[in-house]
């Protein structure tokens, strides 16, 4: 709970420096195309005061909005590209698995909007109806190590590949093990 | 209509000329005998009695289907070619000791006659030994189908010498992957003529024959979201879902009777085998574990059914369950790892295990006794399926790089090559 909470401040705390930031570049903007169209004798109170205001709040509100899309999808594609693997025929999470696991929690209570799909995977040894078995109980492993970690079941689903989606080819044990994984799949 | 026609003409067409004579007189394979041995067989060229000489080619194309035939049946050895004192021309005497003094036990003599697409064979079967025709056959047909012409000839051979229907005439169902997706292919029994039968660019997995061969289920990722159960009529070409639960649908099997399926649910979070109607309905619940309950297979009388469970030490092994009263027994003990049963017409249970970090066959009685091992040292071999009479078994094998599918016996001492397809070919399903 207390790294829920840090997590949240930290994330407030970048929010507020992207705010300050945008703001003071919007200033910078405004006092560069001000002066051409401040020459006509308009009266001060009429249109073109708030319109300025206007397009500076909105060209702050797209910057901001750009930047926060940026990091965001920085932080989807980390979130999504890392996996995390299973021992031969096993579908206990591992110790290094859970580390991954509460990043993977923590980034879901910040994100709500996101919900995920856990793609559980085997290696091709063996046949593909066990694996089949195997692979949901290794995605189902990883979604109940999530709910434990309060982000609600009804944004896991999860499926099953079975050993029909390797991640890598080869037919060693260096290969098996990348494969022997789960996938984390954000929906929005 | 034509076709129809043809096939009906050459039904009609065939003609039978069996030989009276006594059993001990003829040759006659054992094949229930495990100590059988096989029979030298000689198929001198057949002979084209084609107008005008043409469809020369066609000779060479009808002896190998059946030479292949009696190859793949393991009963015959056949000869080569090669070490012929006699050939098979217009008016060449049969001398019999032309052939006993190579050591031929079987000659079989053919002539063929093609006239646009139809096509004509007559065919006869002699026992070198007693120097007599044991077998006589006049087939009609059409010229682009002479394989499955030849197939039945073979099945007559076959059936003469052993009294059992061959597996001459049977069909496969697989899963090729040469399009870069998975999709479910059929083929004859022998590799040929295979075509693919589903387009659902996705994953499509684990086909299985109906009991009457009019349809097929498998398992298809073509929603996206996980395996579903489809069925297809084979004559229609309609699919249709059986079991679109989410979660797992997987490993169907049809009941003997051809009313049911029993596959593997997990739409309540564990995998547990269910009893299905055709509708998708559940009839009743078969395992109730926490472990992976997998892959079951059907006795021949219904009664019991094997199963893969991964509940004692989490490992996968085989289970044999009584249906009435539930009571379940383990079978396997010898691997770590024995997953995909398929049980027999004749009450044998064949199963692949991992033994030296590689999958072989296996088979066993449905106690758990008489284990036998039917592959070793050639790769990972999985997927065995028997045949309807219950003496072979096709399976899938990367021996040389890619899965193919391979015919054996159940000795495993006659094992050959089915598919040379582009990809991979994997999980069999044999036609009833």
């Amino acid at each position: 709970m207390s790294k829920r909470f840090s997590s949240l401040c930290v994330m407030f705390a970048f929010l507020g420096l992207f705010l300050f930031l945008g703001a003071s570049c919007a200033k910078k903007q405004v006092q560069v195309t001000e002066p051409p169209k401040a020459a006509p004798e308009v009266k001060p109170e009429q249109a073109p005061a708030p319109k300025a205001e206007g397009e500076d709040a909105a060209a702050k509100e797209a910057r901001l909005r750009a930047e926060k899309e940026q990091q965001l999808e920085k932080q989807r594609k980390a979130f999504e590209s890392e996996n995390i693997y299973f021992d031969f025929d096993k579908y206990e999470i591992k110790p290094e698995a859970k580390t991954v696991l509460q990043k993977k929690a923590e980034w879901l209570l910040a994100n709500t909007r996101y919900s995920v799909r856990i793609e559980g995977h085997c290696d091709e040894r063996g046949t593909n109806e066990y694996n089949l078995a195997l692979g949901e109980r290794r995605a189902n492993a990883a979604k109940e190590f999530l709910t434990a970690l309060g982000v609600p079941g009804a944004r896991i689903s999860i499926i099953s590949y079975g050993e029909e989606r390797p991640a890598v080819q080869g037919a060693n044990e260096e290969a098996w093990a990348k494969n022997r994984r789960d996938e984390f799949k954000l929906i929005y | 209509m034509r076709g129809s026609l043809l096939s009906l003409i050459s039904v009609l067409a065939t003609l039978f000329i069996f030989y009276p004579m006594e059993a001990s007189a003829r040759i006659f394979i054992d094949i229930n005998s495990p100590f059988s041995r096989k029979f030298a067989v000689a198929i001198p060229e057949f002979r084209n009695t084609s107008p005008q000489g043409s469809s020369q080619d066609l000779g060479e194309k009808l002896s190998r289907v059946i030479s292949n035939d009696l190859d793949l049946s393991g009963y015959f050895s056949l000869m080569d070619k090669g070490a012929f004192l006699e050939g098979n021309r217009e008016g060449e005497a049969l001398n019999f000791k032309n052939w006993s003094v190579i050591g031929a036990e079987l000659l079989i003599k053919a002539s063929y006659s093609s006239v646009g697409q139809s096509l004509e064979v007559d065919l006869k079967l002699y026992d070198v030994y007693w120097g007599r025709q044991i077998l006589g056959k006049r087939v009609l047909g059409e010229t682009h189908r002479h394989r499955e012409l030849m197939h039945r000839l073979s099945n007559d051979i076959i059936r003469l010498l052993t009294g059992y229907d061959g597996i001459t005439m049977t069909r496969l169902a697989f899963v090729g992957d040469a399009t870069g997706n998975k999709e479910i292919y059929l083929s004859d029994y022998d590799g040929h003529n295979a075509a693919q039968l589903t387009s659902d660019k996705s994953i499509v997995l684990s086909p299985r024959w109906s009991p009457d061969g009019k349809r097929i289920i498998y398992n298809s990722y073509r929603d996206n979201k996980g395996p579903k159960l489809y069925m297809r009529d084979l004559s229609t070409g309609a699919v249709r879902t059986v079991s679109g639960r989410s979660g797992l649908n997987i490993g169907a099997t049809w009941s003997p009777d051809g009313t049911r399926v029993a596959l593997t649910l997990s739409e309540k979070g564990d995998s547990d085998i269910f009893l299905i109607d055709l509708n998708g309905n559940i009839v009743q619940k078969l395992t109730d574990h926490w472990a992976i309950d997998v892959s079951p297979s059907f006795s021949p009388d219904g009664s019991r059914m094997a199963f893969v469970s991964n509940r004692a030490g989490g490992t996968p092994q085989i289970y044999v369950m009584n249906i009435s009263d539930g009571a379940v027994e383990r079978i396997t003990f010898e691997s770590k790892y024995c997953t995909s049963p398929s049980w027999s017409s004749r009450n044998r249970i064949a199963f692949a295990a991992v033994s030296q970090g590689l999958l072989d066959i296996y088979t066993i009685a449905p106690d758990g006794s008489r284990m036998r091992r039917v592959t070793s040292g050639t790769g990972n071999n999985e997927d065995p399926c028997w045949s309807p009479d219950g003496r072979y078994i096709v399976f899938s094998s990367n021996r040389n790089g890619r899965y193919h599918l391979y015919l054996t016996n159940e000795g495993g001492d006659h094992q050959r090559l089915l598919t040379n397809l582009p990809g991979n070919q994997t999980a069999p399903s044999w036609a009833p």
